[in-house]
This record gives structure tokens, sequence and C-alpha cells, in this order.
């Protein structure tokens, strides 16, 4: 379960103090997707850095499973990530050197899973978002936008973190193709018991998640 | 693409330094056997002292001895050198005075020979403190002399005893044992040698003290020979005699005459010596960018990977894994190529600098001795010059021939070279990592992720 108490990040600009995150506070438990809406610019790529651990926040908690992890310095932030956390991006992110499956393989070897294991499991989560076979040992320039993001999803969810946090998932996606993410990604949050929290814009896709939080100028409210 | 523009440049760089390295080596050995070659010797003569040609005041057995005292100096030899007339022995001189010895020993000199009456080349008496290399180099002009029978005699002896060289024994019939008279004395033939010149064959060595009072010399010397302890001491030894007797001597050394032979190579060694240093910090420089480069544009993947919880040492061995695949790449072609290229490389440099300075005389490391010449109390006739005015390099070499072999240098890879080589690659490797591995460090995910 992800419990998020009073976060704060500011970023100190010439231009003057920017609040990007102030006093956030909620929760979700393990197996629930959780959609955050907001404008460009209210806090929701900040938030998600800091509770990926990319970022540390000024003050508050943030307490994964009993852990608290806002207090972990850049070591232990490294770590924990590549043990507890997942991410999908809005671009994909895929290395572009390496294969499908090398790719699902990079959070496995960073979490130091047993190299028995790592292959198998690789083909799992591919199998999972629907790629089997000869697409697996394709270069992510082979595959297209809809099969890329899979991939992501499937590398997010490898390691088997409690986390995962997906910005944009279907930013770069038609409708089709990004309705079918968005299932795959509630699909595989129930399947691996994680918590899923999705930044969008897009209503349609947030109105698919169980639980809805907006957020305005660092602000987090839910929205019923 | 660009990995392999990478590699290429790096391999023309890596070429160039080991080319230059090879040939830096090839000068350098050069330069030591050529300086090996002249040995540690210095001679000292009276000023104006040539043979029996020139003129000056002998130096004493004091002044000369007191060079012992000099820093680096381990022996010091002396001869007087004296004229046997065919008033002063019994002995013949083998040497015939041939159309040299008329011209300039006869009574006709710098005439013709034809109207000169007959003219006999006199035996050169040498007393000396050190038996077997009297006749080696300076005024004595021999090689050192190896006895062929009987015995030698002590360096400090004052016995009325002589070491005559092969071609006057034959000449006068003589044996170890048989004797001969010199300034009204008989004097006992204790052994033969042989120096492997016409000219010094046809001398009597005999102590020093004995020749000194033979000749109503007492404490006099003709010539030293100054011996140091180490080729790189020759130079300040040779200021130090000078220093030392002043103007009454002619101090002179092979080592300064081989200084300016070896200019022209020492100059091919700095111009390798920069230019190798020069190729190597290019190629740092390059491999450098390079990874700069390739960093800057992989930094979002740089970031998607500490994202993804990956720790810096992972990354920053990824690409120093690359940095290093595209150095040994750029090392293995670069060092067959270096060693092809290595001795044109090596020939261009020497002969571009052999003519810059080809106002150097051709043999002006010391003068060829026709057989039996020896300066112009000598016999022997003039060479025959070859068509076109040239002559020929034949003949008996005292000392010489230094400048027509230098042009002449041997590349070669030794084991240094190629440990150079890999130490060149890791110098490398590591320097274009350097800034790969600092510009990795400071990736922030979070900050790359966001700009997205």
């Amino acid at each position: 379960m992800l419990k998020v108490e009073n976060l704060n990040k500011t970023f100190h600009t010439r231009a003057g103090d920017i609040h990007a995150v102030q006093n956030v506070t909620f929760s979700a438990d393990n197996g629930e997707m959780v959609a955050i809406v907001g404008a460009s610019g209210s806090g929701k790529s900040t938030l998600l850095a800091l509770l990926g651990l990319l970022d540390a926040p000024d003050q508050g908690s943030i307490d994964l499973d009993g852990v608290e992890l806002a207090n972990l310095d850049a070591g232990g932030r490294t770590k924990y990530r590549s043990h507890q956390v997942g991410f999908v991006f809005q671009q994909f992110n895929l290395i572009p050197n390496l294969s499908a499956r090398e790719n699902v393989l990079l959070p496995l070897e960073y979490a130091r899973w047993p190299k028995a294991d790592r292959v198998r499991r690789a083909d799992e989560m591919l199998a999972l978002v629907g790629l089997t076979g000869e697409k697996s040992e394709r270069r992510p320039t082979r595959l297209s936008g809809g099969e890329q993001q899979r991939v992501a999803i499937a590398r997010a969810f490898a390691a088997k973190p409690q986390l995962i946090l997906a910005d944009e998932p279907t930013g770069s996606l038609d409708k089709s193709t990004g309705q079918k993410i968005v299932e795959i990604l509630r699909s595989a949050a129930s399947t691996e018991g994680a918590t899923v929290l999705v930044v969008t814009h897009d209503e349609k896709i947030a109105q698919q998640a169980d639980r809805r939080l907006e957020i305005d100028d660092g602000v987090l409210s839910e929205v019923a | 693409m660009r990995s392999i523009g990478v590699v290429v440049i790096l391999a023309v760089a890596i070429a160039l330094s080991i080319s230059m390295l090879i040939a830096r080596d090839a000068v350098n050995t050069k330069i030591n056997s050529v300086r090996a070659s002249t040995g540690t010797t210095i001679t000292v003569t009276p000023k104006g002292f040539f043979g029996f040609s020139g003129g000056g005041t002998p130096l004493t057995t004091t002044e000369v001895n007191g060079l012992l005292n000099l820093k680096n100096v381990t022996a010091v030899q002396e001869s007087l050198s004296e004229e046997l007339s065919s008033n002063d022995t019994s002995l013949t001189s083998p040497t015939p005075a041939g159309s040299l010895g008329q011209r300039f020993g006869g009574s006709n000199p710098g005439g013709s020979s034809a109207s000169a009456p007959t003219f006999t080349i006199a035996i050169r008496l040498i007393g000396t403190n050190s038996p077997g290399n009297a006749l080696v180099g300076g005024a004595n002009g021999g090689g050192t002399e190896k006895l062929t029978s009987g015995a030698s005699f002590s360096p400090t002896s004052d016995s009325d005893v002589a070491l005559v060289g092969q071609t006057l024994a034959t000449k006068n019939k003589l044996k170890v044992g048989s004797t001969f008279t010199a300034f009204g004395k008989t004097i006992t033939v204790v052994g033969i040698y042989n120096s492997g010149s016409t000219f010094a064959n046809s001398d009597v060595l005999m102590p020093l003290a004995t020749v000194q009072t033979l000749a109503s010399a007492s404490g006099q010397v003709t010539n030293a020979t100054v011996v140091v302890n180490n080729i790189s001491n020759v130079s300040s030894v040779t200021k130090a005699v000078t220093a030392a007797l002043g103007s009454k001597a002619d101090v002179t050394s092979t080592e300064a005459t081989v200084a300016s032979e070896l200019a022209p190579l020492n100059s091919i060694k700095t111009i390798s010596t920069y230019t190798l240093f020069g190729a190597i910090i290019g190629a740092a420089i390059i491999l450098l960018l390079s990874m700069l480069m390739i960093v800057r544009e992989r930094r979002r993947e740089v970031g998607v990977l500490k994202a993804l919880g990956a720790p810096n040492r992972s990354i920053i061995g990824q690409f120093i894994a690359e940095s290093t695949t595209f150095t040994v790449l750029g090392s293995v072609v670069g060092f067959i190529v270096g060693i092809l290229l290595s001795s044109p490389i090596t020939s261009a440099l020497v002969s571009a600098t052999s003519n810059s300075s080809s106002a150097t005389p051709a043999f002006t490391g010391g003068g060829f001795v026709r057989a039996g010449g020896g300066g112009f109390r000598g016999g022997g006739s003039g060479f025959t010059p070859p068509p076109g005015g040239q002559f020929a390099r034949t003949g008996d070499f005292h000392f010489g021939g230094v400048s027509n072999t230098l042009t002449t240098l041997h590349t070669s890879v030794g084991s240094s070279t190629l440990i150079f080589a890999f130490v060149i690659a890791l110098v490398i490797a590591a320097l274009g990592s350097s800034v790969a591995v600092a510009t990795i460090v400071r990736i922030r995910p979070a900050e790359v992720l966001r700009s997205e």
C-alpha cells in the first residue's frame, strides 16, 4: 500500500520559488489503479518524480508497504527504485540497440534477479502484454508504437515492483491502441498486485481508473 | 558509421605515434651505437704538435700526471715520440718513400720528386707507459697493438727493451731476443706486434722512461690519452683538461666531432618525440570529444537506465566498454599500420634531415688514411680519383665513416614498443572514458524525463 503525507517540493529559480508540489496527501492500495489528471505545469511530473524516487522531496512522507522512502539517500533511492518502482513513459523510452526481450531483462538485472529466472520472467511479461515469438527478438524500431508501449509495460512490471508510475502512457498512441494499453495496464496491476498511478489528461482514460485525483498548482484533490 | 569513423581516426593517430616511437627508438639506438664506438678517451698533445710535422713545446710528466686528479678520469696514458733516422739506429725503415714521401719529406717538398735525392722514411720510436694502447688514435694513429710473439714490457720499466712492429721486424729479420741499436744503445726485442696499420707496424715501442733517457728528454711527453669513466663525462672532462693545461696543450676528443655528426639524428629524435606525444594527445582528445558527443546524444537513455534502477557504475561500465572497444580496435589497426609505415617514415625523416644539413661534409667524422700513409712523414702513393672526381670509399679507415652509416637506420619492434603501445591505449581509453564518466554521473533522470 502507498501512503503519501504532506509531500512538498519547491524549485528555487531566478524568477522566484515554484511550489511544484504542496502538501500532497493520498493513499492507494495494492492492485489499485489511480488516475492523476491535471493541466500542463500543474505539478504532475514532479509528483511522479518524487513518488518514483527520481527526486527527493523537501518535506513529507512516502510510505510503501511500511517502508519510509522520502529520507533515502541517492544510493538508497536507486536500490529501492530497481526493486519496487516501475516506469511507463509517454515516449516509451526503450533502449534502441536492445531487443524487446533484452529491454525487459534490464530491470531484472538491476534488481539482481537470479540469472536462471530472468529470461523466463521476461517472456512471461511479454506474453502478458501480448508479445510472443519473433516479436520479442525485434528491436524497438521494428515495432509499432503500441507494441513498443507494451514492451515498456512488460519492462515496468518485470521485477515485480509494488508501484508502477505511468506518465501519459497513451499520449503517443491512437485512441484504439491507447485503450488497449490502459486495459493491459489495469490487467497487469491486478495480476501482479501492484499499485498503478497513471498521469493523464485524457478523461476517458481517467474514467477507467479505480480512482481519480486532480492536481492543480501542486495541490492534489480527490475527484468523486 | 560514426563508430567506424572514430576507430579510423584513432587508428591514424595511434599509427602515427607508433611510427614515431619506432623511428625514435631506431635513432636512439644509432646514436648510442655511434657514441659508444667513439670511446671514452681524450687526446692531449703539446700546442701545435702534429706528429713530426707540427711544432710546440713538450708537456711534462708532472703536468700530465696531474690530470689523474680530475674527476671522472680513470687513467692517463703517456707517450714520447722520437724519430730514428738511419744515423741513429741500425734498423732499416720498411716504409717505401713513394711519391708522397718524396714530396712531403724529401729535399724538394712541394715540388716534383723527379729531381730529388733518394729519401728514406725515418722510423718512429714511441716511449709509452701503456704498452698495448700506445698506438690507438690521437697523434700515434694506429689500432691496438696485438702481440704476435714474445711479451710486453712493464709500464714503469726503464730497461733497454722494445716491441717492434711486424713490418719492421720482417724488413730487419728481427725475432724475439734479437738486438738493434738506437742512440748508441743496444736494445733487445722482447715482442713483435701487429696493429693493423702498415705505418704503425713500422714503429718501435719502448718504455717511456727509457726513451726519455735515450733522447735526453727527461720528464717530457708528446702525447697523452686521458681515459674517462663514462661516455657522458667525456665532454666535461675535456673542458677540465683544457682548463688544467691552459694554452700549453691541444685537447681533442672524438665526442665533439661525433656530436656535430649526430646533430641531424638528434633533430629526428626531437621531431619524433614531439610528434609521438602530439599524436597521443590528439588521439585522446578525439576519443574524449567522441565520447562526450555520444554521452550527450544518449543522455535520455542514461536517464531512463537510472530510472530503471541502474547504478552509476553499471552505466559507466557500459560506456567505458564502448570507449575501450574503440581504443582496442583503433590500437590494433594503428599498431599494424604504424609498424608497416615506420620504416618509410624513418627513411623520409632521415632523408629530409640529411638534405637540410647537406652543407656538412660527408666524412667529417675522421680522416681516412691510405695504406702506408702516416701524415706527411709517411710514404705511399696518392689516390687516383675515380671518374667524376669523387673519392672512392675504400682504403684503411682509422677512424671515420661515421656519417656514411648514420643514414642507415634499422627499425624494429621490441617488447618496450609493445608495452608502450599498450600504455598508450590505456591512457587514451582512460582519458576518453573520464569525460563520459563525469557526464554520466551528473545526469539527473528527473530532469531528463521531465523535458519529455
